[in-house]
């Protein structure tokens, strides 16, 4: 009985999945207020159905922790209904679609969490709602101090002193010295940093955008990449670069800036490559052959990325089905590698529908981009709808093989304290943005208003 | 996307233009007048602020897309070797809703089934290692094949009514590329000799047979595993010999070495000559003498290698680079890896530049310490027999379901051209005389077709015992078959690999005519 509920329940899950994926770019269209609202409601109904079937399917085939599954379950959605409702109540500006996306993600990442182990969905559950909780005041803060553009070079130089403190007190994790640990926690500095860095250009930029000013930017964001390159964060030091190409171009909207970065990236890249080869470019040649063969070591340094296209396969278009599969093989599966566990049990269409997602998730952001009108907050959107992408990006690509392999995390789907907080404070911060744009949008509407009706 | 980004701009546009077109028609105030143009002009500013926006969301489409696409292409090309990998453990997984296929040979005989719950060979000895086993580890086309045998394609209806019964499915059916009486061939040629052997068809590099032996029955498996797994034994039955076996390849590897030879001298490599002319002869100070103390006369290139003159081929070894050399054995895969999916032993080649000159001689006739498969030495003899390409060697031919309808066919695939047609043609004449007028003459005497092979004999155990070996192609007008077959102990067992071709050349040819 509960391998046909399971089975029944797969389709189902993907029906639904295929469906908030579809609302997902309908509601870029400009419907009136109520359509759009409806469909934002039926997004949350799909989003807790999907979430329904999967606790079933837990609850059923895991006996013994039945109890503690129903009641994670009502707890999960206890949080997630109330903080879309009281979020949108304190902040009426604030845009519904990034809300339901970031329960959305948060809700699939606990879930295949819950499937990979209990106690660490149980963590991510607790560091997440601290964390939203934490993080809803950014809006707030945002919107009342709209001097945060003054302080470009105090970002800069708060960047690069909370980088350099793995110098002091790192440890090391996963064969990278990118990790601190205060007070017996461990985080990962270069998340935050990412968000300082956004801060750090969008004011620079918003400032000035003549040469000079762009020349101390990039020797700031030099030493910011150069440190995570010693500290062997390379996929950390490819994101940072990749957004600060990115808001260069367009916070001074010149196209040779673009070109003249990235064949100096390429540049440095090499000269980087030449100086360090044998002590820190191993583990990238490493991770290259790797990449372009992973079989010829299959149980030695191919084994994780190997194991992840085994689970992606194995699982077909479908997916084995939650429960059935066995992504707990695949090392690191709750963090790096979730995407190839949740293509296992849930199937490759619904990983694809998934990358869609969170596409959708990038557009949303880079239209607040494109409708805020204040350089600062234009500059900064976009950094960060790059850095979401990009990460994203990097991510998938990595463990299906589209790219080497990088160890970065899926935002909010993957394990990780750090990883998640530094995620919700970036969607807050959009959230922000969202809100200093409507208002003002509103006010100008109101503005035309009352001169049309005088005029009349 | 493209959508999406044109949506946006509307967005954009709509927001200021569509009020301010109706209300310019009015009569403003200054200031209003002030506030519109003031507003139309930051619009129209942040229209080009949000080029560049535009720009790098166009290219984050294109990256995202083409993952997208790729992951796609993986699941309908690449899946299904990925998955069917032997380093897939969930396949075991898919074991408690399917009832393991069938594997049968392409001319329909059964050679895996299932009887009860239990996994029935019924052939038993006869194709032991080449379809190997399924209890306590997988070897063999039972391990290559597995994710086909433990997938259904049974009728829609049937599966899904056996779903809701909770009962299993029948798996799907491995049509493999042997042949059963090249097997029984093989298989009663070898008699109770150790050794192996491989026949494919050069020009595909589907497996016709492959026989190991000493071999074991796999319906005895329980009792085979623990002996084989017994504290104080050194059996080896398990080992496939034909793809783990590491042999030297004594004679067969003047092939090679005549190969490198004349790629070192392009232009007169014709015009070599050798005269054996006594018993023993001395190269880099190490004594060499033919097989049998013989001694062979005058020879050019071809007649060396037709009486596998062993001092010769010391001589030529004394005239090559040692790199060079080295360099076109790794082009045919010594050292490497063979593109095979089953277990197999990767071949040894330990000369280079650096080496003690005093290995060089005996290396070139094939003793010293470099090691062989007899799948390998078959792939590098199929190459020539191919016209130089070689064929990635493969066992199974197509899948079906139970019933007998047909999922999914194999297509050959090559791995690379290894040889120039110049010297496929003469390193064919060559061998072709190794038949005619050479060491395997007399084994090939009255045949139909046109043999082309060469001989081999290595000696082991300090040169008490005897390895027979015997790589060839028939027919040289027309390749379709190839050979590999060593026999151990020779001397004592009287079996000789040259003999074990002939028979399997005669089966060939004779189940060709039927």
């Amino acid at each position: 009985m509960t391998s046909i509920i399971i089975n029944v329940s797969k389709y189902i899950i993907l029906i639904l999945m295929a469906l908030y994926t579809l609302s997902c770019f309908t509601a870029f269209r400009q419907d009136s207020e109520k359509m759009r609202d409806q469909k934002l409601n039926k997004q949350i109904i799909y989003v807790f159905l999907i979430h329904f079937l999967s606790y079933l399917t837990f609850a059923l085939s895991n006996s013994e922790e039945m109890m503690g599954i129903v009641i994670f379950y009502g707890l999960q959605i206890f949080i997630a209904t109330i903080y879309m409702y009281i979020y949108h109540y304190i902040y009426p500006y604030s845009s519904r679609v990034i809300t339901n996306n970031m329960n959305f993600l948060l809700l699939i990442g606990y879930t295949m969490l819950t499937r990979l182990d209990f106690s660490l969905a149980k963590k991510q559950f607790v560091i997440a709602t601290v964390s939203i909780i934490l993080v809803s005041v950014i809006p707030m803060i945002m919107d009342k101090y709209k001097n945060l553009r003054n302080y470009g070079i105090v970002y800069g130089i708060l960047g690069i002193l909370a980088l350099s403190s793995v110098f002091v007190i790192g440890v090391e994790q996963y064969g990278s010295v990118n990790w601190i640990k205060i007070f017996g926690i461990t985080i990962q500095p270069s998340e935050f940093v990412k968000i300082l860095f956004v801060f750090f250009i969008a004011s620079m930029l918003s400032k000035s955008r003549d040469f000079k000013q762009v020349i101390i930017t990039t020797g700031f964001a030099g030493v910011h990449m150069g440190v995570l390159v010693l500290e062997k964060d390379l996929g950390g030091a490819l994101i940072f670069f990749v957004i600060f190409i990115c808001m260069i171009y367009v916070g001074t909207g010149k196209v040779r800036y673009l070109f003249a970065f990235i064949a100096g990236g390429l540049a440095m890249a090499g000269l980087a490559f030449l100086l360090f080869k044998d002590r820190l470019f191993d583990h990238v040649m490493v991770r290259v052959n790797v990449w372009k063969n992973p079989w010829e070591d299959i149980r030695g340094t191919g084994y994780q990325i190997t194991q992840s296209l085994f689970a992606i396969g194995s699982g077909g278009y479908f997916g084995t089905g939650l429960t059935k599969g066995s992504p707990e093989v695949i090392p690191v599966s709750e963090s790096d590698f979730i995407f190839s566990a949740i293509a296992e049990e849930f199937g490759v269409l619904f990983a694809l529908f998934l990358i869609l997602v969170c596409f959708s998730c990038f557009i949303c952001f880079v239209s607040i981009a494109m409708k805020v009108r204040n350089r600062f907050y234009k500059t900064m959107a976009f950094g960060f709808a790059i850095c979401y992408m990009f990460q994203t990006f990097l991510s998938i690509g990595g463990v299906t093989k589209f790219i080497p392999s990088t160890g970065v995390t899926i935002p909010l789907v993957s394990y990780g304290g750090s990883s998640v907080l530094s995620s919700l404070v970036m969607f807050s911060i959009m959230q922000g943005i969202s809100t200093i744009e409507n208002k003002e949008a509103e006010r100008i509407e109101e503005e035309k208003r009352n001169i049309e009706e005088n005029a009349g | 996307m493209k959508k999406k980004n044109e949506t946006l701009k509307k967005m954009q546009g709509k927001k200021g233009k569509k009020g301010s077109r109706e209300l310019k028609q009015k009569i403003l105030t200054p200031a209003q007048q002030a506030f519109l143009e003031k507003e139309e002009k930051i619009d129209k500013i942040n229209e080009k602020l949000n080029r560049p926006i535009v720009g790098i969301t166009y290219i984050s489409a294109f990256l995202v897309i083409g993952l997208l696409v790729y992951i796609l292409h993986f699941m309908i090309v690449d899946k299904d070797e990925v998955i069917a990998n032997a380093a897939n453990t969930r396949l075991d997984n898919y074991a408690a809703d399917v009832i393991r296929g069938d594997i049968v040979t392409q001319d329909g005989e059964t050679v895996a089934t299932n009887r009860g719950d239990k996994r029935y060979y019924p052939h038993d000895e006869m194709f032991a290692h080449v379809v190997g086993y399924s209890e306590y580890t997988k070897a063999g086309i039972e391990l290559v094949g597995n994710y086909y045998l433990l997938e259904s394609h049974a009728n829609i209806i049937e599966r899904g009514i056996n779903t809701l019964r909770e009962e299993k499915n029948n798996g799907d059916t491995i049509v493999s590329t042997l042949n059963y009486e090249l097997q029984k061939t093989a298989y009663d040629a070898l008699g109770s000799a150790n050794g192996a052997v491989v026949v494919m068809e050069p020009d595909t590099g589907r497996i016709l047979s492959m026989v190991s032996k000493p071999d074991f029955n796999p319906n005895d498996i329980d009792d085979v595993w623990k002996e084989a797994n017994s504290e104080n034994t050194n059996s080896s039955v398990l080992l496939n010999r034909a793809t783990q076996g590491l042999y030297p390849p004594g004679s067969t590897f003047k092939i090679l070495t005549t190969l490198a030879f004349m790629r070192q001298n392009p232009g007169d490599f014709e015009e070599y000559h050798y005269n054996c002319s006594s018993e023993e002869q001395i190269f880099n100070s190490v004594t060499i003498h033919c097989f049998g103390r013989k001694i062979h006369g005058e020879e050019d290139l071809s007649a060396a290698l037709a009486n596998s003159c062993n001092q010769a081929y010391a001589d030529i070894g004394t005239k090559l680079d040692v790199d060079k050399w080295k360099h076109t054995l790794e082009d045919f895969l010594f050292n490497k890896s063979l593109p095979y999916t089953d277990a197999n032993a990767t071949s040894r080649f330990y000369l280079d530049g650096k080496s003690d000159r005093g290995y060089i001689p005996q290396t070139a006739f094939g003793q010293g310490d470099t090691l062989i498969t007899p799948l390998h030495n078959a792939m590098i003899v199929s190459t020539i027999a191919n016209g130089g390409l070689m064929m990635k060697p493969y066992l199974i031919d197509s899948i079906e379901n139970y019933k007998g309808k047909r999922i999914k066919k194999f297509s050959p695939s090559s791995y690379d051209t290894l040889l120039t047609t110049e010297e496929v043609d003469t390193l064919t004449s060559y061998m072709r005389k190794v038949v005619t007028n050479g060491t395997a003459t007399d084994y090939f005497a009255g045949a139909t077709y046109e043999a082309a092979g060469k001989t081999g004999t290595a000696e082991y155990a300090n040169g008490n015992h005897d390895y027979s070996w015997f790589v060839g192609f028939g027919s040289i007008e027309e390749p379709e078959v190839a050979v590999s077959i060593i026999i151990e102990e020779s001397d004592v067992n009287g079996v000789k690999a040259a003999a074990v071709a002939r028979k399997l050349f005669d089966a060939y040819y004779s189940l060709s005519e039927r």
